[in-house]
């Protein structure tokens, strides 16, 4: 272990956190968009909503990367293999961020939709005085727990030639069979973003809770 | 080709292959299970030390991608004289990582069985262990079923991460198909419907078993 293969390990690094980050961006859009589907009136919607869930959770990330990894030139979109994985993991966690919202839409006391409802507020207003912090306030430690999980499933990427943390751990080692010292260190350094992420995510919920964010007594 | 064309002819291939991912991920599971026990019982053996190295393992398994330890198993077994076949390899990565989360599943169900059970094992006379068998176990193992499932379902998706190391599952299967061939969405939607009907037949099972479980008590 010199420092050109740990330079070369925390560049890795550095991808698989920025294509992470560079997901969970639009992911939650995404998931948000989701879960708004899954309330809708309309049975259609709501069905679209759960086929989605259904098929991106019951199918392995990898299929769904190999899948969008040939489909997209087929569709005459030669992007690589960078954006190909970054809409893959989008798909993927929008998927997972659906599932928590909605999880914090259900959880909300029906004494808030009540009260909400007696008030006479529009939707739009509803949505953002009543709904969105209190989803915020309940959703934070699954959220990031979800984006733990996506800086994780970063590594799955490197089987379609994404070059991140784990690929240039696999080429260190075809190179130089220091298996053990090399895939050491790619776990510490993983471990060091995961972990510090989970301690950044219970941070802020430290700080969310001691402003009595959402309408809990403080 | 055809998508129904497509099935006939390479049905058989992915037959073989689905059998390869169905035998990994019930050996996988059943070993994550035993394993998982295992280090439930670590503290009750080894005292304080033994439960922060418990921790500390779960931690390390908990925040590094699967993808390391079957990377670790399959390069480095054979450096130090363990020339294991891959799915062997593959395997044991799978059960070492799910068994982390096992454990914490079944700790989890341990806080939730009341104390009571516990008094009144060591109340008839059972030693430790006996008692562990015989009232413990069965009980947290019912508890757990639901999240049990969940966790073996994880470790089914998981299995096409063995693709990487050339074991012929499904997901390899699909690889080898769309580089002989060129037809790569006839040869990956049919894995993917195959995952989503093993998924659902999982589902299905754990929660008739939970079902099963409940009334007979």
């Amino acid at each position: 272990m010199n420092a050109s293969t740990l330079t070369l390990l925390l560049e890795g690094a550095g991808v698989s956190l920025a294509l992470a980050l560079t997901s969970i961006a639009p992911a939650t859009i995404l998931g948000a968009a989701l879960t708004a589907l899954g309330f809708s009136r309309f049975a259609a919607l709501r069905v679209l909503y759960r086929l989605y869930v259904y098929v991106v959770r019951g199918t392995p990330l990898l299929v769904l990367a190999l899948l969008i990894f040939y489909a997209l030139p087929a569709l005459d979109l030669r992007t690589g293999p960078y954006i190909a994985g970054a809409l893959v993991l989008t798909l993927y966690v929008g998927a997972l961020f659906a599932e928590v919202f909605r999880g914090g839409v259900l959880a909300i006391p029906r004494p808030q939709w009540e009260s909400a409802k007696s008030l006479g507020l529009p939707p739009a207003a509803m949505l953002k005085k009543v709904i969105a912090p209190l989803v915020v306030r309940y959703t934070l430690p699954p959220y990031i727990n979800v984006c733990v999980m996506t800086v994780k499933a970063s590594s799955v990427l490197s089987i379609i030639s994404v070059w991140e943390l784990t690929l240039a751990a696999r080429e260190i080692i075809e190179r130089t069979l220091a298996v053990f010292t090399v895939l050491g260190v790619a776990a510490a350094i993983y471990f060091i973003m995961c972990f510090g992420l989970d301690r950044l995510g219970r941070r802020l919920e430290r700080r969310l809770m001691a402003r009595g964010f959402a309408g809990e007594p403080v | 080709m055809t998508y129904l064309g497509w099935v006939t002819t390479y049905g058989p291939t992915y037959l073989d292959a689905l059998g390869w991912t169905a035998v990994i991920a019930v050996l996988a599971s059943l070993g994550a299970i035993v394993w998982g026990c295992a280090l439930l019982l670590v503290p009750l053996v080894a005292g304080r030390w033994g439960a922060r190295a418990v921790d500390a393992y779960v931690q390390v398994f908990r925040n590094t991608p699967v993808l390391l330890p079957i990377y670790l198993i399959y390069f480095g077994f054979p450096l130090i004289g363990l020339p294991w076949p891959a799915a062997v390899c593959g395997g044991l990565a799978l059960v070492l990582q799910n068994g982390a989360y096992v454990s914490e599943i079944l700790r989890g169900s341990v806080k939730a069985i009341d104390r009571v059970q516990f008094d009144a094992a060591k109340s008839i006379g059972l030693s430790p262990w006996s008692a562990f068998r015989k009232v413990v176990l069965p009980q947290v193992l019912v508890y757990s079923i639901p999240s049990l499932g969940n966790q073996v379902v994880l470790l089914l998706k998981d299995t096409s991460l063995l693709s990487a190391i050339t074991v012929t599952e499904l997901t390899m299967q699909a690889k080898l198909l769309t580089e002989q061939t060129g037809a790569a969405y006839e040869a990956f939607a049919v894995v993917a419907v195959l995952y989503l009907v093993l998924v659902s037949g999982t589902e299905v099972l754990f929660r008739a078993a939970h079902r099963a479980v409940r009334w007979s008590r």
